[in-house]
């Protein structure tokens, strides 16, 4: 019943996305604010600080946090724009049920939740509990991660619960965890400071984490050599010492061919390597082929500069190595990360000041929400579902028989290929936007079709809420107490500066209250956040990630703990492995094998050219948020290709000129914008637009065999210009001015 | 001007070559209180064809500024701080002169309003003593204010330059351009 | 700054009050209508006219003034002066008559600022006549005599009758009260201004003292102390008639001493910006400069051909090497060439960009 039950326009028209401006003079109250709420920015893993002026149980404006140690005050246009969420025009704010015809019409919290109990009881009794799936996402708080992790387990005794983590981080955290048997960034960011030579691979971060760059720049002062590696002249990359612009999906061959480089040239920590490592003349094997010249062919990159990078790299006294999803975003996802972890290890540049390595976490809570059991595999603490011992402990503390604990589920991609099968067949999901952040979406908008049964909790109408029977309005950000845990591993605290407007309710009432209609409402007993919290600390005990030791007042004292943090009297961890002691079951540093593989679609006669995907400065992620928030969309109105003068003549293409990109998903028309900081045999889409001006319809979306992360990163696809041109980017039409 | 907290030993510094184009500081300029949610602060790209290269332009706050010479409504003044205000609205008659002649490319005229706006260095918040909202929130620090010993910590190797010659003009101005160091003007011909 | 007497401001102030002299001489039929209670008025608006001429003369001698005065002139002679003609009349209707370009600042602003600009305006076409004694009224000779009639008022202009009205009709009601309602206009203006000024914190830190709120107590109390006039002598039996009077005069006549030198200037000045509308409007026709940084057109090459040369008598030179002027770049050309010439001198010092 999950077709869309009017016209995808009549929706857009009545629930968005419209833009938010705010008024000429600002909101009244901005200058004489009721209260500043000291909080953090809801978009990426920076996890800026930043302080909210609330007037009438409005946000009316912000105000920079100039004592919050990581940004002191800086802030991104996401940042700074991010106040205008609030007092949206597109705001849900009473439950919603799905009328074929009409659209969506109001109906009471009793209801939908008697709809929504009632079918996921009539699935589950007519397929079985797996059948009924439930999606979650990490922008929600640690304690909401927490409970949604203990919701499908208890109340719904599904398996099948997975995370939008699974297109974000997952490479990066099993990446982490066959070297080191922990998922965290080993070093505070200021640990950049002073490191000689800084690699960034894959990471646009001055568009997707502009905050981190002033680091980067600091180290640069100090005279840091700054390596980048990505196939655009992205804006780090323009100043940087060196530039390697590789060709999207080859990035294992050139780490292969860097940790040759420094074997043949004898740039290793002899005395690290043997002492504190293992599986390095494996790796080593793996990758002896790899000569320059072979990598220059690979990767696309000249070989002087694969060979400068190395000598840099490994002379440098200490050095920081830095990725995102542009390595991790492949079927090769977690070969691309062990083979940058292989580079810090082989050089023992790790656990020391100034040394350090890590993933940037791309969501607002990236790290905490991949550590506490929102994860088909995982239980709290960033314990494996699969072992006896975590089932065991886990199911004490919630009070529950170990037999009655699920086991693994299924992956995001694989629940959409479940439903296609018609294995699954009902879905809650909250804080995730498939229809476009998940690869091949035509397919995926195909299995919400498909779904008997679909509720979605979200604040805004997202493109794949279009498709539920159920639409229970949550909470945003600033609507609800919670922790969050930044990219550095930071916990910090999330404040509640407003109250949900209308009906809406907060995203865990609304879980609990799902929870006791579904009859467990006994093991759901929180009267606040901080009750989670507490249950969280206990339920990560002696976890990887543990939090034990991390309170509420201990953040509010300290701006924040890193974990782990195992006792109440323990200061949290700053910068891990000082001691060498790594959570490996053997105690060292895994190196691995990491040998080049083509990526899941390569180019050929009929699709020669590589389309790779990313993000702009101005949106995040699917744009639920962001596409609603008027200035944001200003500063880049539409998503255009991007593509070298070379191949923009070898297909006839003219600036401004409608191309047709076509894949064998389908095809859709962009403008083009034709630029020389971009490969000549690659294209560029950013993927923040649903429908046809999604980059995510071409997406292959092959799984990498370990962390089951799908490829956006590469793409083949053909090209033609269409002869017309894009009208200039008029102001859009579906303004809310207050 | 009322009485106020502005604090003489603080400066304005510019690099626009750390500048990533990202335009928080557009966005911030916006919420500053003395210019109703319009943006004062510049974000181009160079050429965007050949170059990812953005520039970043506040007021240079001139110690003789063409602005205020060519004004024919006499709307544009300058403090005893050296603040170079945004056209008195009274006065201004939009003609666009100060938009023309400014060497740095600053004014903005706004249409609607037939009336020419630039920045003031956020004097709500300056004079507060607080920093201008575009250099709080810089994620690069491409714009800073603070103070010139702070500079001198941070970047050893950059020297703060306030000359400006434009062909046969020199100008100088309040904000500085952080330049190699021992550098004491910037030719722009 | 040494305060010079500016020879040619002079005659022209001279000249312009003499003549204002003689028309109040002879309009009020050798001061036969002239009120002589008015006198500290009349001297008043004499100095006001002396001052304003004086300002707007020495104002139109400076380099950019001048140089959009002479182009307005040649438009005088030029072939489409009628065209312009009528854009000026349409643009005067919208821009001076109700202040168009404000309403888009913002709605209440336009409206405080619509009724001070009539109210003021108003008040200036019936005192300024009164005056100068140009106008007066009389009651009909012959209604007057007959006490069973109905009475008729005359009103003169210059001594000429101009037209008549019955006692107690709704005209003679509205005629005799103009000034009343001029006041509750400028009122109501000044009082959303005035909340503007004390609660928006962008306005609290910028305005003066003298500069912003000064007028608008001084239009406050000049509109109190007029309807305080009228009040006292309708409704309180002339209570405390001889302080309101006074103190009417005393800030009225403060208001036309001061407009030549504070804020009622751009009452003065505000007709230059329908220059500046006709000068874009011709300069369009004449053909847009084209930036060449960015390859687009960006102001009228009249514009910044006049404004070479305006800079150059100010002292500014941006002829550049070549010949061109700095001042051919549009202003993004501008900073765009100022970040190259930036980047370039980084690279000319090893590369260093940072630190």
């Amino acid at each position: 019943m999950a077709k869309l039950p009017v016209s995808e326009e009549k929706l857009i028209e009545q629930f968005g996305p419209h833009l938010n401006y705010p008024p000429r003079e600002g909101y009244a109250g901005r200058d004489e604010p009721d209260r500043e709420v000291k909080t953090h920015c809801c978009f990426c893993g920076m996890q800026c600080g930043m302080k909210l002026l609330v007037k009438d149980n409005r946000v009316v404006g912000f105000e920079p946090w100039m004592e919050f140690p990581y940004n002191q005050g800086r802030l991104c246009p996401k940042g700074v724009e991010r106040y205008l969420q609030n007092n949206h025009p597109d705001r849900l704010m009473h439950p919603l049920q799905r009328e074929e015809g009409v659209g969506f019409k109001q109906v009471s919290w009793d209801a939908s939740m008697e709809k929504t109990v009632s079918e996921i009881k009539r699935i589950q009794e007519k397929y079985g509990n797996d059948a009924f799936a439930m999606l979650s996402g990490v922008s929600l708080s640690n304690e909401k991660s927490y409970l949604i992790g203990k919701f499908a387990r208890v109340a719904l005794k599904t398996a099948n619960l997975d995370y939008n983590g699974r297109l974000c981080m997952v490479s990066a955290g099993a990446g982490n965890k066959k070297a080191f048997g922990l998922d965290r960034i080993s070093n505070t960011f200021e640990d950049l400071e002073r490191a000689e030579v800084i690699l960034i691979s894959g990471a646009n971060v001055s568009e997707t984490f502009p905050t981190l760059t002033h680091w980067i720049w600091r180290a640069r002062d100090y005279g840091a050599k700054l390596i980048v590696v990505d196939p655009r002249m992205i804006p780090l990359a323009r100043t940087a010492d060196l530039h390697l612009p590789i060709r999207p999906g080859t990035d294992s061959a050139l780490y292969g061919a860097m940790l040759k480089y420094l074997a043949d040239h004898d740039m290793l920590d002899h005395d690290f390597i043997d002492n504190h490592t293992s599986g390095f003349q494996e790796t080593l094997d793996a990758v002896k082929d790899y000569t320059l010249e072979w990598a220059e062919e690979v990767t696309g990159i000249e070989k002087a500069k694969i060979e400068l990078a190395s000598q840099w790299w490994g002379k440098a006294s200490t050095s920081f190595l830095l990725h995102a999803r542009g390595i991790e975003h492949h079927s090769k996802g977690v070969d691309n990360v062990v083979g940058c972890i292989n580079l810090v290890l082989a050089t023992g540049r790790i656990g020391k000041p100034y040394c350090g390595y890590g993933t940037i976490t791309g969501q607002g809570n990236g790290q905490g929400g991949r550590e506490h059991g929102h994860k088909c595999d995982q239980l709290p603490g960033n314990r494996d579902i699969t072992n006896p011992e975590h089932r065991k402990y886990i199911s004490g503390v919630w009070g529950i028989d170990e037999k009655d604990m699920p086991g693994k589920g299924l992956t995001a991609w694989e629940l959409i290929e479940a439903i296609h099968r018609g294995e699954v067949k009902g879905l809650i999901s909250i804080c995730f936007n498939p229809l476009v952040s998940l690869p091949n979406n035509n397919y995926v908008r195909e299995a919400f079709e498909k779904l008997e049964f679909y509720a979605c909790i979200d604040f805004f109408m997202c493109e794949t809420a279009h498709h539920a029977d159920i639409v229970f309005p949550g909470s945003l950000h600033e609507e609800e107490e919670g922790t969050v845990t930044s990219a550095e591993g930071r916990v910090i605290r999330i404040r509640k500066a407003v109250d949900c407007p209308g009906e809406a309710r907060p995203d865990t009432s609304i879980i609990l209250e799902l929870a006791r209609r579904l009859g467990q409402g006994d093991k759901f007993n929180y009267e606040t956040s901080e009750d989670i919290f507490n249950e969280l600390r206990v339920a990560s005990k002696g976890g990887t990630a543990d939090y034990f030791g991390i309170t509420y007042k201990k953040i509010d004292d300290n701006m924040g703990i890193f974990w782990p943090c195992p006792t109440l009297d323990h200061p949290g961890t700053k910068r891990l492995w000082e001691d060498k002691k790594y959570c490996t079951p053997d105690g060292k540093a895994h190196f691995n094998a990491a040998p080049y593989r083509e990526p899941g679609e390569v180019t050929d006669k009929e699709y020669p050219v590589v389309m790779t995907t990313g993000r702009v400065v101005s949106q995040y992620l699917s744009g639920t948020q962001t596409r609603r928030i008027g200035k944001l969309v200003d500063s880049f109105p539409e998503p255009k290709i991007e593509i070298h003068p070379q191949l923009a003549q070898q297909f006839g293409i003219r600036q401004d000129e409608m191309v047709r990109v076509s894949t064998r998903r389908g095809s859709a028309d962009f403008p083009a914008n034709i630029v020389e900081t971009i490969r000549t045999d690659t294209i560029f889409l950013p993927y923040h637009w649903p429908g046809k001006k999604s980059a995510n319809q071409f997406t292959p979306g092959t799984l990498d065999p370990v962390s089951k992360i799908p490829e956006f990163k590469v793409c083949a696809c053909k090209l033609e210009a269409l002869g017309v041109f894009a009208t200039p980017s008029i102001a859009p039409k579906n303004v809310a001015r207050n | 001007m009322p009485v106020t907290n502005y604090k003489t030993n603080q400066e304005f510094f510019v690099d626009m070559q750390r500048c990533i184009g990202c335009k928080a500081c557009e966005m911030a300029c916006a919420e500053c209180e003395t210019n109703g949610h319009e943006s004062m602060i510049h974000v181009n790209y160079i050429d965007r064809a050949v170059t990812i290269q953005t520039t970043v332009q506040v007021c240079m706050h001139c110690d003789d500024p063409a602005c205020a010479n060519v004004c024919p409504a006499d709307a544009i003044s300058k403090d005893e701080f050296g603040v170079v205000h945004t056209a008195n609205t009274a006065r201004c008659i939009g003609c666009s002169n100060c938009v023309m002649a400014c060497p740095f490319g600053v004014p903005k005229k706004n249409e609607a309003y037939d009336l020419m706006m630039k920045c003031n260095m956020c004097y709500d918040r300056t004079s507060a003593g607080k920093k201008p909202m575009c250099a709080t929130v810089c994620p690069t620090q491409a714009l800073y204010y603070g103070t010139r010993e702070e500079m001198a910590m941070m970047r050893p190797n950059s020297s703060p330059v306030n000359n400006f010659i434009f062909g046969n003009e020199k100008v100088s101005t309040k904000v500085n351009i952080m330049m190699p160091k021992g550098a004491t003007e910037l030719r722009v011909d | 700054m040494v305060f010079s007497l500016n020879k040619k401001a002079l005659t022209n102030a001279i000249v312009v009050s003499l003549i204002t002299i003689a028309l109040v001489f002879y309009g009020s039929r050798k001061l036969q209508n002239f009120d002589p209670a008015l006198i500290a008025y009349l001297f008043g608006t004499v100095f006001a006219f002396f001052g304003v001429v004086y300002r707007y003369s020495v104002w139109l001698q400076r380099p950019p003034t001048r140089m959009y005065f002479r182009r307005s002139l040649e438009l005088i002679y030029n072939r489409k002066f009628f065209s312009h003609l009528v854009f000026f009349i349409k643009d005067f209707i919208l821009n001076i008559g109700f202040q168009k370009f404000i309403y888009p600042r913002g709605r209440s602003r336009w409206i405080g600022h619509f009724l001070m600009a009539f109210g003021c305006t108003l008040a200036f076409a019936i005192t300024f006549p009164l005056t100068f004694g140009w106008i007066h009224f009389t009651m009909n000779p012959a209604t007057s005599i007959d006490p069973e009639s109905i009475r008729l008022y005359e009103a003169h202009f210059f001594g000429f009758k101009i037209f008549e009205f019955e006692l107690g009709s709704f005209i003679a009601f509205t005629v005799f009260h103009a000034l009343n309602w001029s006041s509750w206009m400028v009122i109501i203006g000044v009082l959303i201004f005035m909340r503007r000024r004390l609660t928006q914190p962008g306005l609290i830190a910028t305005q003066s003292f003298e500069g912003d709120l000064l007028p608008l107590v001084l239009l406050l109390a000049i509109s109190i102390t007029g309807l305080g006039l009228t009040y006292s002598y309708e409704f309180m039996k002339g209570f405390a008639y001889d302080f309101m009077a006074v103190t009417h005069a005393i800030t009225v006549i403060m208001f036309l001493i001061w407009i030549p030198f504070g804020k009622f200037f751009h009452i003065i000045q505000r007709p230059a910006q329908l220059g500046a509308h006709i000068y874009k409007r011709e300069g369009i026709k004449r053909g847009m400069a084209v930036c060449p940084h960015t390859g687009k057109e960006f102001a009228t090459q009249m514009h910044i051909d006049d404004l070479k040369v305006v800079t150059k008598e100010l002292g500014f030179d941006f002829t550049l090497e070549d010949g061109t002027s700095h001042l051919d770049l549009s202003p993004e050309g501008k900073r765009s060439r100022l970040a190259m010439a930036h980047l370039k001198a980084r690279l000319e010092n090893g590369g260093k960009l940072f630190g």
